[in-house]
């Protein structure tokens, strides 16, 4: 098997996996509902315009729902003892890495896909016109996001109280990224936004450096 | 790892802290508007220098530990990783008593200090990682890999909290020639504080493996 399509069959295996499972999906999700509900009620979003400070907000609960459900993809093979038969299998490493952080791109996708809904009923959120320039540049701060989640996710999974670690480790890392997330979405909601905005290719930067670091790091983070 | 070494650059270290000290208080003029507090100069930018020296060692010894396995490397980026710390701590103490009679605030958003304390934060959490991890045998590997994560976020972090902060750091400080020499004496003196400490925490590093070795639970 070529190396796509192991990277193919480990995702899917995940995703129906997760499908069947449910659990934690349905956790992240509902934590994320909940987050932003409250973030209603301190706020009050009668007073607060969330079109002008809002990116930083919903990306405060992508940061907190996504760790939630990244932080398990890796413990949940050490629990079921399957890790050791994933290292065992015949396969280059990195496609074991680059198959958990497929299904959490995915999922923190979706995630802000209803995040973004959520908000439109809830919080009177309104991209607009902007939504194209939203979405692109949350993709990108979303791929930086996954790939440093999965490494330290199996960095930490064979680590005693690895959950209660997983979020002080991931946040200190992703302050460039939360930052930039604020910006491009406040820049995204004006008519100001440019696709060669320097934010953005400081996420792209951050994006390319930390997925290939991760490809190559993945090795000593499982290794027995 | 010898233990004379150790006593030697104590020695070195003290003395050399000695003499800055004397020519922070008694030499180098007071600075006109910032009066007695600009003093604290002379130990807060050598405190960031050494703690970038620091990391970066950190950094260097974790990557020499993933590629050849030798146990002193770890316990070398350990200790740089933990005195790094104690520098970063240094200048996120002394950076708020600067800023109280620069800006008229403990604490401003200002980039610098901010990264300083988005540096702070990752480092603590790589001791946390050693402290819940501890007496297992991987515990070097993921803390190297950490540590090389870390540094590569460093970078990063600064820019993007400099075009997102507003107020800055002078670019280029000019310093009169007395102000001068005693920022020089200063910076050896912080250099050596820092070299004494990451020997000798390496020291106990080596000292601690041998004991756990020695009593069966390593």
């Amino acid at each position: 098997m070529n190396t796509l399509r192991v990277i193919w069959v480990l995702f899917e295996k995940d995703f129906r996996e997760e499908l069947r499972r449910k659990e934690n999906v349905a956790s992240s999700l509902l934590f994320a509902l909940l987050s932003l509900v409250l973030f209603a009620f301190a706020l009050d979003p009668t007073r607060v315009n969330l079109n002008e400070t809002g990116g930083g907000l919903l990306w405060l609960v992508i940061l907190f729902a996504g760790s939630l459900f990244m932080g398990g993809s890796f413990r949940k093979e050490t629990e079921n003892g399957t890790l050791q038969a994933l290292l065992l299998s015949p396969t280059d490493r990195s496609a074991i890495y680059a198959g958990k952080f497929l299904l959490n791109l995915l999922f923190l996708l979706v995630l802000e896909a209803l995040l973004i809904f959520f908000a439109f009923v809830l919080l009177d959120f309104r991209p607009g016109p902007g939504l194209p320039a939203l979405a692109g540049s949350w993709c990108a701060v979303t791929f930086g996001y996954a790939a440093v989640g999965t490494l330290l996710s199996a960095l930490l999974a064979q680590v005693r109280g690895g959950a209660v670690l997983y979020p002080i480790l991931l946040f200190p890392l992703m302050v460039p990224l939360v930052i930039a997330a604020a910006t491009l979405t406040e820049r995204a909601l004006s008519p100001r936004f440019s696709w060669t905005d320097p934010w953005l290719r400081l996420v792209l930067l951050f994006d390319i450096l930390f997925f290939t670091a991760s490809l190559f790091l993945f090795e000593y983070a499982v290794e027995e | 790892m010898e233990k004379r070494t150790g006593t030697v650059l104590w020695i070195l270290a003290a003395a050399a802290n000695a003499v800055a000290l004397a020519l922070v208080f008694l030499y180098a003029p007071v600075e006109v508007q910032m009066g007695a507090v600009q003093k604290i100069f002379y130990y807060h930018v050598p405190s960031a220098i050494v703690c970038y020296v620091l990391l970066f060692l950190a950094f260097l010894f974790s990557v020499l530990y993933l590629w050849r396995e030798e146990p002193l490397y770890d316990h070398l980026a350990y200790a740089a990783a933990e005195v790094g710390w104690v520098f970063i701590t240094a200048v996120l103490v002394t950076g708020p008593v600067w800023g109280r009679s620069a800006w008229g605030k403990w604490w401003v958003w200002e980039p610098r200090l901010t990264s300083f304390l988005v540096l702070w934060l990752t480092y603590s959490a790589y001791f946390l990682l050693r402290l819940f991890s501890r007496g297992e045998g991987r515990t070097a590997k993921i803390a190297a890999v950490l540590a090389i994560v870390a540094f590569f976020d460093v970078p990063i972090v600064h820019k993007a909290i400099s075009w997102w902060g507003s107020i800055v750091h002078p670019k280029k400080v000019v310093l009169e020639p007395p102000m001068r020499l005693t920022f020089l004496v200063s910076l050896v003196a912080v250099f050596l504080l820092g070299a004494a400490l990451a020997f000798t925490r390496t020291r106990l590093g080596l000292l601690e493996a041998q004991k756990a070795e020695r009593e069966g639970w390593a």
